[in-house]
């Protein structure tokens, strides 16, 4: 088994952890390839470095801070979590049209990738208690209440693709925690009509606004225009990619916001199908060796932390990794540890921390 | 606890299958961007290609026109035009306001063009003002610094050196239309300049050149990056015309407050040496973009200055279609040419009473008399002999009734009536009567300048018809290289020389003796032959009803002449609009021409020219007959 042992039964694994340090890494080099000759985003690539340094300096503390102590207060780091999302609402400034940046000086932050982190942490407590083979009705209640809630404060800023990463735990908590058939037949019923009835009884004003609303920096040259470039890009790449800073569509910026969301075009185009295979080979790995981590935790409550913080993950990365090449609408999710943004990259290795941290207690006694 | 044993089993199965269904996810995406980058990757490369390079044409130089004598007439002179980028201005107000204050522009103007520009994408530059002086594009240009937003582009324009001068000789550029664009085959694009009538348009393709490209590297802005390649353009060639430039500005002189055209031909080539058509317009306008009220100035002129009179107006030829009636009676043997016939003034054909110019008659007149004098009563007579049928056949094979094959487009072929047409075409049988205008000239017959010059080049030239033409020879601008036209003849139409002199002879006596029609206008040092025309105006009666202006109601004038008698090498075709008798408002310009080409003493003829034009087989000049 690859894992470092440590003393005293205390182990890592270098799996997660190799895996996710490589995309870090690839993600700097690319930030770099993307912003060159830009005097814009001159310095992200070197910026992103030092907020991966903050998110590993995060990262060992959450291995070394016990993930049951985080449990136990995980109510009370939930509501804490939620306090700087019903402030943006009230007093937040706009930054690109949406109020999801508390901004301190030069330096700003996404409260809501914190707390994204929290309510995983709260799900993982909910279902440590909630034990039953088969799950009930007021257990998929609460569910629907922690997740519904922080999920429905960032709808209001509005910040769609922060919404749908919420998504992925809601999911989860039901498939792990052992909806029967049944019952997913009954909230796929529900999800359908919600959405279909409420599609149907809008206008057509009402359905582009709704759609600019939801997506609003979509309609700067037109979402269409984003994704045909994206895909030009990635397509463009070919085998082996146009070479490293050699890709015309991200050197001579007809891709947008190519250091952020579209990071994964940039590698495409520039190290073509090897590179995305590279990608998503350590994503592969990451989340496999995650979830492998997840089946040999020691108790209930770590298994459900790992599930949750890598189903938000791969979520992240089937939408994002879609959105290039035209399969999932643009809908402003980065690809998490390559995609440049502070508090995405922060709070992904404070994730990665939580799941190191259960596989580094697996045979403690503590 | 056995529950929680049993629900951790589950628990694991779950997460088993939960990370085959991740793998099978990140499997299916690797697929997907299998198919996008290896299968359809050639596809998106093009397109990306498409995106980073532009297609940037380099317009070549267009040939310059020039005079058989090499003095220019067309050429391009540097044109500076004002962009605005958008993408570099921090306030588009303000730097409209500066630009206007800078230069004196009208502000709505101005405005109006940048409203309408910001409906492009913003790396398209706007034009601002066309056609700057070079003050103002140093005025421009101090301010770069502060003012990095408006950039001065330079671009050839057309300059045509003479203004109106040969006008519809030259053509005008102006921007291809889309019909243009298409049966062009896409050559040309939006904005492109393209020559319009005259030479510009018949001699378009020798005159444009090849264009060029270049394949420059642009950022999503449209910035130019890089250039990557570059195919020079070719330049056009010039294009040596026949006219002759002292001669044209004799005649341009002349018609400067006049209505009307002038074609002088070389009768043994078909070279156009001069070609007015009056009043003109300056065909720089349509390259310095004609404002609206200049282009309603030029279309709603009652004289149509865009018409080509010389061969898009037909006009009753009058008189001196006399000539060609009366070679054709006398090749046909229907007229001895000494015998007299008495003119009273006057002569009644059909019931109908048709007068003579002259109201007092000519008396006994035989048939050199009657073209010298220009008798109406003598040519009556002729037209009955010969019916309007046989009129017909001789005019048409004098080239009357079809084009001439000028190198210009737009031409009109004139009328030529007969039995036939009247049935067939107007619907109305052919009155006798009718014979008898036309054997003066009048009636349904209708002729071109050119159409005339072209006959007259025909008769003198002993039946070998010339296709008059402007085409003189072409000019490699590189290699210096010249293409010569060759002189071809449209046919020979077989002529009896000694039948021929005898007309000749009669319009040697227009000119030359003593009554005749146009005596006031001989030419000292070189003999000159020609005839007189006035043709009335069609639909006098109507016009003067409807109360026209009535110096639009007086005759047209013509003169057709050719010189030197001996030895043609000149014909001219004058017509003045309401110009009154051919004797005063016509023959004078002739005889100006016939001055400024030979002078005192006519010149030898161009051997040259003389090569180009070999004499038709089985036709020898027959000695001229001198009449005291």
């Amino acid at each position: 088994m690859i894992g470092g042992a440590l003393p005293g039964g205390r182990r890592i694994d270098l799996v997660v952890l190799g895996c996710a340090l490589a995309l870090a890494a690839i993600g700097v080099l690319f930030i770099a390839s993307a912003t060159t000759g830009s005097p814009r985003f001159e310095g992200l690539a070197g910026r992103q470095a030092i907020l991966i340094a903050m998110g590993l300096i995060a990262m060992v503390c959450a291995i070394l801070f016990d993930y049951r102590m985080l449990l136990k207060f995980s109510f009370a780091i939930y509501c804490a979590s939620l306090l700087p999302l019903l402030y943006l609402l009230l007093f937040g400034e706009r930054i690109a049209n949406v109020r999801s940046w508390i901004r301190i000086r030069n330096f700003q932050f996404q409260p809501a990738e914190l707390a994204k982190i929290a309510t995983a942490l709260l799900v993982a407590y909910l279902f440590e208690n909630e034990d039953d083979a088969r799950l009930h009705a007021s257990t998929i209640f609460k569910l629907g209440a922690i997740v519904g809630i922080p999920a429905f404060l960032v709808f209001l800023q509005p910040d769609m693709g922060l919404v749908l990463t919420f998504l992925p735990l809601v999911f989860v908590g039901l498939y792990f925690g052992g909806l029967p058939a049944r019952g997913w037949v009954v909230i796929g019923v529900i999800v359908l009509m919600l959405a279909g009835g409420g599609w149907f009884m809008l206008k057509d004003y009402q359905k582009a606004r709704i759609g600019t609303f939801l997506n609003p920096d979509s309609d700067v040259l037109g979402s269409g225009y984003q994704v045909r470039q994206s895909k030009i890009a990635v397509g463009s790449g070919g085998f082996s990619g146009k070479g490293f800073r050699g890709g015309t569509q991200s050197q001579l910026r007809f891709l947008p916001v190519q250091h952020t969301d579209f990071i994964l075009a940039v590698i495409a185009e520039e190290w073509g199908f090897l590179g995305v295979i590279l990608v998503l080979g350590l994503f592969a790995g990451l989340f496999l060796r995650a979830l492998k981590l997840a089946q040999t935790a020691r108790d209930r409550g770590g298994v459900f932390l790992i599930l949750g913080l890598t189903g938000m993950m791969f979520f992240s990365v089937m939408i994002n990794a879609s959105m290039m090449i035209g399969l999932a609408p643009t809908t402003g999710i980065p690809l998490p540890l390559v995609s440049y943004g502070g508090s995405s990259i922060a709070t992904t290795f404070l994730a990665i921390g939580l799941i190191l941290g259960v596989e580094y207690r697996r045979f403690a006694n503590a | 606890m056995l529950r929680i044993r049993e629900d951790r089993q589950a628990l694991a199965r779950r997460i088993e299958v939960s990370r085959v269904a991740v793998g099978t996810v990140l499997s299916l995406l690797a697929v997907a961007y299998w198919t996008v980058q290896i299968v359809r990757g050639e596809y998106y490369f093009s397109l990306s290609e498409n995106n980073r390079i532009r297609a940037v044409k380099i317009t070549a130089p267009r040939g310059y026109v020039l005079d058989r004598n090499g003095a220019t007439l067309v050429e391009n002179e540097p044109a500076y035009t004002l962009h605005l980028y958008r993408r570099e201005a921090k306030d588009l107000n303000a730097s409209v306001d500066f630009i206007v204050d800078l230069l004196g522009l009208n502000k709505e103007r101005v405005a109006s063009r940048v409203e309408r520009g910001r409906k492009d994408p913003e790396f398209v530059p706007i034009p601002i003002a066309e056609n700057l002086g070079i003050e103002e594009v140093a005025a421009v240009e101090a301010r770069a610094a502060e003012h990095p937003e408006f950039a001065i582009t330079v671009s050839q324009r057309r300059l045509y050196k003479h203004g109106g001068s040969a006008a519809h000789a030259l053509g005008y550029l102006s921007e291809a239309t889309p019909e243009q664009i298409k049966s062009a085959g896409n050559v040309y694009g939006v904005g492109d300049w393209i020559g319009q009538k005259g030479v510009e348009s018949a001699y378009e393709r020798l005159l444009s050149g090849a264009t060029g490209e270049r394949r420059v590297i642009v950022d999503s802005h449209g910035r130019e990056v890089a250039e990557e390649a570059r195919l020079e353009a070719s330049p056009g060639q010039n294009l040596f015309l026949t006219l002759d430039l002292k001669l044209q500005d004799v005649a341009e002189e002349y018609f400067k407050d006049k209505v009307g055209s002038v074609v002088a031909l070389d009768p043994r080539t078909g070279e156009i040496l001069t070609l007015v058509s009056s009043p003109s317009y300056d065909p720089n306008w349509f390259t310095r973009r004609v404002t609206s009220s200049e282009w309603s100035g030029l279309i709603e002129n009652p004289d149509r200055p865009l018409q080509n009179r010389a061969i898009q107006n037909m006009y009753s030829p009058g008189s001196v279609i006399k000539p060609f009636i009366a070679y054709g009676a006398l090749a046909r043997g229907l007229v001895d040419p000494e015998a007299r016939i008495f003119c009273p003034g006057h002569a009644v054909f059909y019931g109908r009473e048709f007068h003579c110019h002259k109201k007092g008659g000519h008396g006994l007149v035989n048939l050199r008399d009657a073209i010298k004098m220009s008798c109406d009563v003598y040519f009556y007579n002729l037209g009955q002999k010969l019916g309007v049928d046989r009129i017909n056949e001789i005019l048409t094979s004098f080239g009357f009734g079809g084009p001439t094959g000028v190198d210009l487009s737009f031409e009109k072929s004139g009328l030529v009536p007969s039995e036939e047409w009247a049935r067939s075409r107007r619907g109305a049988r052919w009155y006798p009567s009718e014979t008898i205008s036309v054997s003066i000239g009048q009636g349904p017959l209708l002729v071109t300048p050119m159409q005339v010059a072209r006959a007259l080049s025909g008769l003198v030239e002993r039946g070998r018809l010339p296709t008059p033409h402007l085409f003189y020879s072409s000019q490699d601008p590189k290699t210096g290289a010249q293409l010569r036209y060759k002189a071809e003849f449209h046919e020979a139409i077989g002529l009896a020389p000694e039948k021929l002199a005898i007309v000749e002879d009669g319009m040697w006596a227009v000119v030359n003796e003593a009554g005749g029609t146009a005596y006031g206008s001989r030419v000292a040092g070189v003999e000159m032959g020609g005839k007189t025309g006035t043709a009335q105006v069609v639909g006098k009666e109507t016009t003067v009803r409807a109360g026209a202006d009535k110096s639009k109601l007086q005759d047209h004038a013509w003169f057709a002449g050719f010189g030197p008698v001996k030895d043609p090498q000149m014909v001219v075709v004058v017509f003045v609009e309401n110009g009154g008798h051919g004797n005063l408002a016509a023959a004078p310009l002739a005889k100006a021409l016939f001055e400024a080409r030979f002078g005192v003493a006519p010149k030898a003829p161009d051997p040259a020219v003389r090569a180009a034009a070999p004499a038709a087989p089985g036709i020898a000049r027959a000695a001229r007959p001198v009449t005291p």
